[in-house]
């Protein structure tokens, strides 16, 4: 199957799921609705377009292997950002060169870093400086100032207190700040 | 009180109740530092938000919705699976109320939903079904009776005064007889069904609407054949030990 072709079958898939409700799954459009901001944050994390990526597909097929965990009524982004959060710890624990990896590919950290999104997000500061966080300070970090959560909501997702989702975020905003402003030119 | 950072943090993204707000506010207000610090939180959150917003408008990678495609293909069988169930759930949901009451003559009831003889016969008096329609009310049985019948019994039952009652249809009315001592006493009558011109004609909402108001006389299900046999060798009349003095001792 071509391209193409692939595409208009898709497009006729996600037509007629709106044309017909009886179609619409809501657990799988909800899915597809939150890919970008899923994927937003998977970058985030991970530092780069091609990791954030592979953890965006990683937690998709722990999400639609588990649907069945999932409670209608209840907040599908929530629930699916703690999937990509667990993955994450999961990798982290059978593998701990990730922070050594940002560190050795420093100049060729971005999120425009396979090429194709070079034009709309340039190598940047922010990413390096993101990169050098602390995980747990990277994430608050990006569910409270890039994500919009509310620290309640954003607690939720990491399992931990409000108050210490509040600290590690004022911690990682510091060390940001701080390494920003040393690049500044 | 000064704000710690965490607070100020909380301050700067509006986490803070309206009291605490406004005391901080007013402290932020009339102090340098703590507003530095504050404008410094909230633009670094806006070069965040600006810096990983363009992710949003770039378009998804295939792979990461190929899961919807390949789920493609099972869509179909899902669509059959779906609208059988959808009317399967609608049949259950259209299905008379009568139908658990009906239930033991529900082969002859539900031959008698579709085709109703059509025939002649003489009228019925007012109060009282008249001889043909007694006939037909004493010896048939719903379970029974052949085509050549002009009236049928749909079902029989009995109602909440013990009396044996039964619901019948013939080309001059249809409705609910109940055997008393006079006879059969005639509730609930209702137009017959010969309006039609064809020698079968399809029993409507009048046979649905008739079934519904047996169920609402009736004091039990209806009889089953068994039953129904019974009864016919009663005469229709119940036995009624109360009313016989021989009968209690």
């Amino acid at each position: 199957m071509d391209e193409t072709n692939r595409a208009s079958r898709f497009i006729h898939v996600k037509a007629r799921s709106v044309s017909d409700p009886r179609l619409g799954d809501p657990f799988e459009q909800g899915v597809l609705a939150l890919l970008p901001r899923l994927r937003r944050f998977a970058i985030g994390l991970s530092g780069n377009t091609a990791d954030g990526d592979d953890l965006c597909q990683m937690t998709i097929e722990r999400a639609l292997a588990n649907r069945e965990k999932w409670q209608e009524g209840t907040r599908l982004d929530s629930w699916m950002y703690r999937i990509m959060r667990n993955i994450r710890i999961d990798e982290a624990r059978a593998v701990s060169r990730r922070q050594q990896t940002f560190v050795d590919e420093d100049a060729g950290l971005s999120v425009g870093h396979d090429g194709a999104q070079e034009a709309t997000v340039e190598l940047s500061n922010v990413d390096r400086a993101m990169a050098k966080l602390p995980e747990d300070q990277r994430e608050a970090v990006l569910l409270v100032m890039v994500e919009g959560y509310a620290y309640r909501e954003a607690a939720e997702i990491v399992d931990c207190p409000v108050g210490t989702l509040n600290s590690r975020l004022v911690r990682g905003r510091d060390a940001l700040l701080a390494m920003l402003a040393e690049n500044a030119p | 009180m000064k704000p710690t950072k965490e607070e100020l943090a909380a301050y700067a993204d509006g986490e803070l109740d309206a009291a605490r707000t406004a005391e901080i506010a007013a402290m932020v207000e009339n102090d340098p530092d703590l507003a530095r610090e504050v404008a410094a939180h909230r633009a670094l959150r806006q070069q965040l938000g600006a810096h990983f917003a363009p992710i949003l408008d770039q378009p998804v990678p295939e792979r990461l919705t190929q899961w919807a495609k390949q789920q493609e293909p099972v869509v179909e069988p899902q669509v059959v699976d779906f609208t059988a169930k959808r009317e399967r759930r609608e049949q259950r949901r259209s299905l008379p109320r009568w139908t658990y009451f009906a239930a033991p003559a529900m082969a002859a009831a539900l031959a008698l939903a579709l085709f109703l003889p059509r025939g002649g016969s003489d009228s019925p008096m007012a109060d009282y079904a008249n001889a043909q329609l007694a006939t037909a009310l004493d010896t048939q049985l719903a379970a029974q009776q052949g085509n050549s019948n002009s009236t049928r019994i749909l079902i029989s039952f009995r109602n909440h005064g013990g009396e044996y009652c039964r619901a019948f249809s013939d080309p001059e009315q249809s409705g609910i007889a109940c055997r008393d001592n006079t006879g059969w006493r005639l509730a609930d009558v209702g137009s017959g069904t010969s309006s039609g011109g064809a020698t079968y004609r399809q029993a409507g909402s009048d046979y649905a609407s008739l079934m519904a108001k047996a169920q609402d006389m009736a004091a039990g299900p209806a009889l089953d054949a068994s039953a129904e046999q019974e009864a016919r060798s009663l005469n229709w009349l119940p036995r009624k030990a109360s009313l016989d003095p021989k009968a209690g001792s």
